[in-house]
């Protein structure tokens, strides 16, 4: 049963430069934890962004739990997007707030201007947010600067932030790449711990072809904005990757 | 190997000529010498198309010193410590940081408005917003108070709305920069999780700019005082209107006694700004 299924993606930055991604289509599945891997410039991080519409296709269809999401006006994307966690590459916390808020920050979607930005956050809220950094182990960091953490600290307070989201989705874009081989493996455990506890299905950008093969069920490679495979890990294999990525991986 | 034996070989012979390397080119090279004699030959034009007598600028100095001590010292040091010239002083101060502060309340919306980057939109509130901001900016605050004496009539209301106008033109380019330099990755992550934004000015911008926005709100309210010292010539209020009845008046020293007071209230408040902006720096 898939719950995100996207048809001939086609994106372009400016009518007159490249396409960057060549009509791309898949479909993701309510259990799955996807890759998406290839060389850089391929598209990776393009094709995530246009699930939330950070960035906008020129054309292709894009259908999330039964809803047009190219048809949203900006009103109902943001309904949308308060359900889809997205988990950054140079984590995009806020360094000059606390832990604490960067992680009721994921919340706000759900809350309206003035509690928003009178920090009046719910008690449910408050008391959600303690048990997501306690589900990370950051209970100890909890009223830390952002800037005060290590990466992999930060990067668990990006996962907490998708979290307080109650994510029907969770998109990563490489979450591992500024982390050192021990924390990306850690990184990628707890996400995909978290992923089986919430229920929620993963897509994620990352170049690291054993982590992909080590954490993902399944894989879509991209070239050059074309899709060059697409299948469950296990039929990936050598000769496979080394097309995907134009020479000879591993 | 080869190398080596290059080598040998060329040092047998005659030593290589030094090799040569110029920063501009042929075409560059005499397009920065033309500019730069252009520069020249324009400065001096001005000089003599505006008839300007260097001589009588060299002689300055001179007289500057004769005429001072002859008409201006001693300063009537008394004349700044009656009560009427004081409430002045205050009323310049107040002034000021009223001004100050209704410009920088505009200034925030207009510096969000007026940032490429965050702007609701680049194709219409953008150039409106830096059209208001340059306008603001492009009338300098005599004018603006000569204006609004003009519409209000003589008093301190007419001076703290020049002092807004400059305040506007002054804090609401500083902050659309500032809010320009910010590092985007907090705001995409804000955008991605659903928050309106208004809520992404608040906890993905606001938090990056808020020690920079301060700084440059001291440093307002310090502009904003030493234009408010003027502002009270045209009759917009505070002690400028004390200046000018006694240049009138030609009370010199009164004048000199006044310059002194403004110069030395200048310089408290350059301490007073100077002392906030490092303690606000160092808060992070």
């Amino acid at each position: 049963m898939s719950i995100l299924s996207v048809r001939d993606l086609r994106v372009r930055y400016s009518a007159s430069g490249p396409e960057i991604l060549k009509g791309v289509s898949f479909e993701v599945g309510a259990d799955d934890f996807f890759a998406i891997i290839g060389p850089s410039g391929a598209g990776k991080s393009t094709l995530i962004r246009c699930i939330n519409r950070l960035v906008e296709p020129r054309s292709g269809e894009i259908v999330l739990y039964g809803t047009d999401v190219l048809a949203l006006n900006s009103r109902q994307l943001r309904k949308l997007r308060r359900g889809i966690g997205m988990i950054f590459q140079e984590f995009n916390l806020v360094n000059r707030m606390s832990v604490m808020d960067n992680v009721l920050s994921g919340r706000l979607g759900y809350v309206g201007n003035m509690v928003g930005l009178f920090r009046l956050f719910s008690k449910e809220d408050i008391s959600r947010a303690l048990s997501v950094l306690d589900r990370v182990g950051l209970s100890d960091h909890v009223d830390k600067r952002a800037d005060e953490l290590s990466g992999g600290q930060r990067q668990r307070v990006g996962i907490a932030r998708a979290l307080m989201q109650d994510p029907k989705l969770l998109l990563l874009d490489e979450p591992t790449s500024s982390l050192d081989p021990k924390i990306s493996r850690e990184v990628m455990a707890l996400i995909m711990e978290i992923a089986k506890e919430y229920k929620v299905p993963v897509l994620c950008n990352i170049h690291d072809v054993q982590l992909a093969m080590e954490f993902c069920n399944k894989i879509i490679g991209l070239q050059d904005g074309i899709k060059m495979f697409d299948g469950p890990t296990s039929k990936m294999n050598t000769k496979k990757l080394d097309e995907i990525y134009a020479m000879e991986v591993l | 190997m080869a190398v080596s034996t290059a080598t040998q070989a060329s040092s047998d012979t005659k030593p290589a000529p030094p090799r040569e390397w110029r920063r501009f080119k042929f075409p560059e090279s005499l397009y920065r010498w033309g500019g730069v004699l252009l520069a020249l030959v324009f400065v001096s034009y001005s000089i003599i198309y505006l008839n300007i007598p260097l001589d009588r600028f060299f002689n300055m100095f001179g007289r500057v010193g004769q005429l001072v001590a002859d008409r201006y010292y001693p300063p009537e040091i008394d004349y700044v410590l009656e009560p009427d010239y004081l409430a002045s002083v205050f009323d310049t101060i107040q002034m000021s940081y009223l001004g100050a502060l209704f410009g920088m309340l505009m200034a925030v919306p207009l510096g969000w408005f007026g940032s490429y980057n965050m702007t609701p939109s680049r194709r219409f509130v953008y150039p409106v917003a830096r059209l208001v901001t340059m306008s603001a900016r492009a009338v300098h605050e005599t004018i603006w108070a000569i204006l609004f004496v003009t519409i209000l009539g003589f008093g301190m209301m007419a001076g703290v709305l020049a002092l807004t106008m400059f305040c506007i033109g002054f804090a609401g380019k500083l902050f659309a920069e500032e809010i320009e330099a910010i590092d985007m990755g907090p705001v995409e992550a804000l955008r991605a999780t659903g928050a309106s934004e208004l809520n992404v000015m608040a906890y993905a911008v606001f938090p990056q700019v808020r020690v920079a926005f301060t700084g440059i709100g001291i440093y307002t309210w310090d502009v904003a005082f030493r234009a408010a010292t003027v502002v009270g010539f045209f009759g917009a209020g505070g002690m400028g209107w004390y200046l000018k009845r006694n240049i009138l008046q030609i009370e010199t020293y009164r004048v000199s006694a006044i310059l002194v007071s403004i110069i030395v209230l200048v310089l408290i408040a350059e301490g007073i700004s100077a002392w906030a902006r490092a303690r606000v720096a160092k808060a992070k």
